[in-house]
């Protein structure tokens, strides 16, 4: 699970452009169809709907629509329009505001909590949604492990939920939890989930509309095609502003952009620079440039392990050595890397929680720092006995070459970019580097089978989850199994103060620690944070009038904490702006050049072997 | 058929002496040297034949220079044009006369990577055809030569590779294994063979009807004898031909794998130069100078092989006849 990595918000991994062979095929033949035929169909669509429809193109597959199982971002950011948390974060700067419950009451011994549920919260089939909902819904997942699969991290220290009365919600704990009005789990209606049978295969996309009680309620799904939402009139919040909302799959990063050209789609994420610089100068469009809330970083296996000591995988055992893990980030110049991959559009890397969460943010100062200097990282090479030989190769006292692996996703451009530079930097040092991009990397990573690996995550404003990953208790039970671990990090120091912040209710206090772990984790060498890259989106102004970003000054629009960015969209005045731009036709011109050209060179080659058969028959 | 006279190895049936020049010396002539003479004058033959083909010239000339250029390469660009920190320009620069083809996103010379990508490209389209040739020449010759139900096992498993559907295979044979190269190579070159396995086993079985091969047999011939010494001769034209028409397919193969993503991410090469524009986002962004280069070279170099294949087939085969 988890360990995907590249990813994640919390439990959400982090969008995958695409999948294996599968995708690839898409890409190629289908997308340059989809150019040409698509806006077509896409209109008829909107008249027969007659209402304004926001379409959002997405590219990474649904796991599952249930709450209990669902952890990739697409999956989770549905689920927070469909069904309504207990509490929720302000767009504005993250602090936590009423949700399901109004208000929040922790006994003194912060053993025992009390919520008091809105009365005026409602399912989409008119019941009233109550704290005995909220209350089923926790205890399914403490009894239940399959309902535990997405969020159990939360409900693991739960001792027994109640509901007193309809109003009244009473958690007690096992052991004080700093994560109580951060609970990210969708409260779900009992009177239809009581009838589910196994929930580590219910799926919830039988049924349509799905009952929920959020801004929004789906009405559609089509696997790897398109979700459908309606707003919920009796949201009480306010009812979204859109008649319709729809996430339409599109696998080609070029596709959703030449349908956002089109008018086609109305918002698109995940651009690439090259993409954002040319939206940025048409009309109609608004590039949304925001810090994201997601880290970059290059893990380094600090030797696999499992909670009953048992070690396994085959990570290269120099990289037990803190100065070769020292070595390896002195070598690494950050700024070259946003500059050049990221195009600007992303920030260094420092700390471990980005800089968007000021409270949490840490970064290293003084002597601690590992600044980008390669003399450095050689001079810390030869002093730990890690000599160049007469080819200019790095070799161990034990006479074994200093020759790394690193994993990357196949998907993503930005971990074969940054590869390329690792490879050139380390290759001066005399260590050697071999990318492997993979579509799945989390077969070799979960059987620890890796050197160095490319990781990320999105941060939530609780940073609990993302430190929790970290931390002993999560490695696998036995080498066998899988554990919430990203990279089989086990250290005592950093254990401890997870504990104390853990139970630390007070936030300055809490912010300290949550610091001090961050300048441990830095100190292990186990996870290097290279970069927080930016949000990149866009939108189309002649669609969407106003849209909340959150935070609301300089924030992110796709993959938030909460509803905000969908439930607050307004949907342009009709005939606003002009009708889709003629600029991006360039573009799909020279695109469809290229596959011309190719379909010639083939069409050339197989007419003239045809000819071959033809005189052979003669 | 026709290849025991056209052939460019021993032929197998027995040769009259060759005419002795008046004058010349007396010794007899060695195997060894008259081999020479016959495979020289062959190839002269071979070469004044294949000059009556002007697309075939055409073709060569194309692949000459090709070739030349990616040889040539670390002469022209050097190595370091695809070295990301040395990278002279800036992200997706336009034609200029300093980048003649524009840069790619990491700022290197879009002109330098074509030249420095025709290596691999070449590379891999030559390695694949020779790979798949072998193994299609092999079960060819093993399952014309041996026939009954050896012969039906391996063509059955040839046909199933037949109907196959080659690039779903490769991608398959591509993903499970690790990037590289020598994947791609394996890839393509495991899935074309079955063509030229088809072609090889009927000329097999064509050449093993002739009185010679009962002779040779009747001599204590044995089947590797018989295999290697007789038949695989005879089969070489096709072979070579087949080689020739191959490599455009291994290298169209290859751009499309490199394309697909399922190329070795950290080699350059014209496929995965593609890739690398699509990546970028070049075609919405209306980069279109990222992506013509590339696809042009592509059909370029597979025309010309070809075209080349072409014409050495017609040679080596009068059946298909000449004025083409």
């Amino acid at each position: 699970m988890v360990m995907v990595t590249k990813v994640p918000p919390r439990p959400a991994r982090r969008p995958h452009r695409a999948h294996g062979a599968l995708r690839v095929l898409l890409a190629s033949g289908v997308a340059a169809t989809s150019l040409v035929v698509a806006p077509g169909t896409a209109r008829a669509e909107d008249d027969k709907a007659g209402g304004t429809t926001l379409t959002v193109a997405v590219s990474q597959s649904i796991d599952s629509l249930s709450p209990f199982l669902a952890q990739k971002l697409t999956s989770t950011s549905i689920h927070r329009l469909a069904y309504e948390y207990l509490t929720n974060y302000d767009p504005k700067d993250a602090r936590t505001i009423p949700g399901l419950a109004t208000e929040w009451k922790p006994s003194p011994d912060k053993l025992t909590w009390t919520y008091t549920i809105r009365g005026d919260s409602y399912w989409s089939d008119g019941t009233q949604a109550t704290a005995e909902d909220a209350a089923w819904t926790f205890t399914k997942m403490m009894t239940d492990p399959n309902a535990a699969t997405a969020n159990g991290s939360f409900t693991a220290n739960f001792e027994k939920v109640t509901a007193p009365d309809p109003q009244t919600l009473v958690i007690k704990l096992k052991k004080p939890q700093a994560t109580m009005t951060a609970l990210d789990v969708p409260i779900v209606p009992k009177h239809v989930w009581e009838k589910v049978g196994d929930f580590s295969k219910f799926n919830n996309d039988r049924q349509f509309p799905v009952v929920g009680n959020g801004p929004f309620v789906i009405t559609d799904y089509k696997v790897d095609q398109y979700v459908k939402l309606k707003p919920n009139r009796k949201f009480w919040r306010g009812a979204p502003k859109f008649d319709e909302l729809v996430f339409k799959y599109y696998k080609d990063g070029d596709a959703a952009v030449a349908a956002l050209q089109k008018g086609e789609v109305s918002f698109v994420p995940n651009l690439t620079p090259a993409q954002a610089d040319a939206l940025k100068t048409q009309k109609n469009i608004k590039v949304n440039d925001a810090p994201g809330r997601r880290f970059f970083a290059l893990a380094t296996n600090p030797g696999a392990r499992s909670r009953d000591g048992r070690t396994f995988g085959n990570g290269h055992k120099a990289l037990l050595d803190p100065a070769v893990r020292k070595a390896l980030f002195l070598a690494v110049d950050r700024t070259t890397l946003v500059d050049k991959v990221f195009q600007g559009h992303a920030v260094e890397g420092e700390g471990y929680i980005p800089p968007r969460f000021g409270s949490y943010f840490w970064k290293p100062d003084g002597d601690q720092v590992r600044r980008y200097d390669p003399e450095e990282a050689a001079k810390v090479l030869d002093a730990a006995g890690y000599r160049k030989n007469g080819e200019g190769k790095r070799v161990g006292k034990d006479g074994r070459p200093l020759d790394f692996r690193i994993l990357c996703h196949a998907t993503d451009p930005n971990d074969k970019a940054v590869g390329k530079y690792l490879q050139e930097w380390w290759g001066e040092l005399g260590i050697g580097l071999k990318v492997e991009c993979l579509d799945s990397v989390s077969d070799p990573w979960t059987k620890g089978d890796y050197d160095l690996a490319f990781d990320g995550w999105s941060v939530n404003p609780d940073p609990d989850y993302v430190l929790s990953i970290h931390t002993c208790g999560a490695l696998p039970a036995t080498p066998k199994d899988s554990g919430a671990t990203d990279n089989f990090i086990c250290d005592k120091e950093f254990d401890g103060l997870y504990a104390q912040q853990a139970v630390e209710y007070d936030t300055a206090k809490r912010a300290d620690l949550v610091k001090r772990m961050q300048s441990r984790l830095y100190d292990t060498g186990y996870m290097n944070v290279m970069a927080y890259p930016n949000a990149l989106e866009a939108y189309r102004t002649d669609q969407i009038a106003s849209i909340t970003t959150m935070p609301e000054a300089a924030g992110n629009l796709w993959g938030q904490d909460g509803y905000w960015s969908w439930w607050s969209a307004v949907p342009a005045a009709p005939g606003s702006g002009g009708s889709g731009s003629g600029g991006s036709s360039t573009g799909v011109i020279a695109g469809i050049g290229a596959v011309v050209v190719v379909a010639v060179g083939l069409g050339v080659v197989l007419g003239l072997r045809r000819r071959s058969t033809a005189d052979d028959r003669e | 058929m026709t290849s025991s006279t056209t052939s460019a190895t021993p032929a197998p049936e027995p040769l009259e002496p060759p005419p002795a020049v008046p004058g010349s010396v007396r010794k007899p002539l060695s195997a060894a040297s008259l081999a020479r003479q016959r495979r020289k004058a062959s190839a002269v033959r071979f070469w004044k034949q294949y000059r009556t083909h002007r697309a075939g010239l055409y073709g060569l000339a194309g692949l000459v220079l090709i070739a030349l250029l990616a040889l040539a390469a670390p002469l022209l660009v050097g190595a370091d044009v695809q070295s990301v920190t040395a990278a002279p320009g800036t992200a997706l620069e336009s034609p200029s006369t300093e980048f003649p083809l524009g840069t790619d996103q990491f700022g290197r010379s879009l002109l330098g990577l074509l030249i420095w990508g025709a290596r691999i490209s070449l590379l891999v389209g030559l390695l694949a055809a020779a790979l798949s040739v072998a193994i299609g020449t092999l079960v060819g010759i093993v399952a014309g030569h041996y026939g009954g139900w050896f012969s039906t096992v391996v063509m059955r498993i040839t046909d199933w590779f037949l109907v196959m559907p080659a690039l779903v295979l490769a991608i398959v044979l591509a993903t499970v294994m690790s990037r590289s190269m020598w994947t791609v190579v394996l890839a393509i070159g495991v899935t074309s063979w079955p063509t030229t396995a088809r072609l090889v086993r009927a000329q097999t079985i064509a050449v093993e009807s002739r009185p010679y091969i009962e002779r040779a047999t009747a001599l204590g011939g044995g089947h590797r004898h018989v295999m290697t010494r007789h038949v695989l001769p005879n089969v070489m034209p096709l072979v070579l031909a087949q080689t020739t028409l191959g490599i455009s397919t291994a290298i169209l193969t290859e751009a499309t794998l490199a394309f697909l993503g399922l190329g070795d991410p950290t080699v350059v090469s014209w496929g995965g130069m593609l890739q690398d524009a699509r990546e970028a986002g070049a075609v919405s962004s209306g980069h279109w100078w990222y992506l013509a280069p590339p696809g042009i070279a592509i059909a370029l170099v597979a025309l010309a092989f070809t075209l080349c294949g072409r014409a050495v087939e017609s040679v080596l085969n009068p059946k298909l006849g000449v004025g083409r």
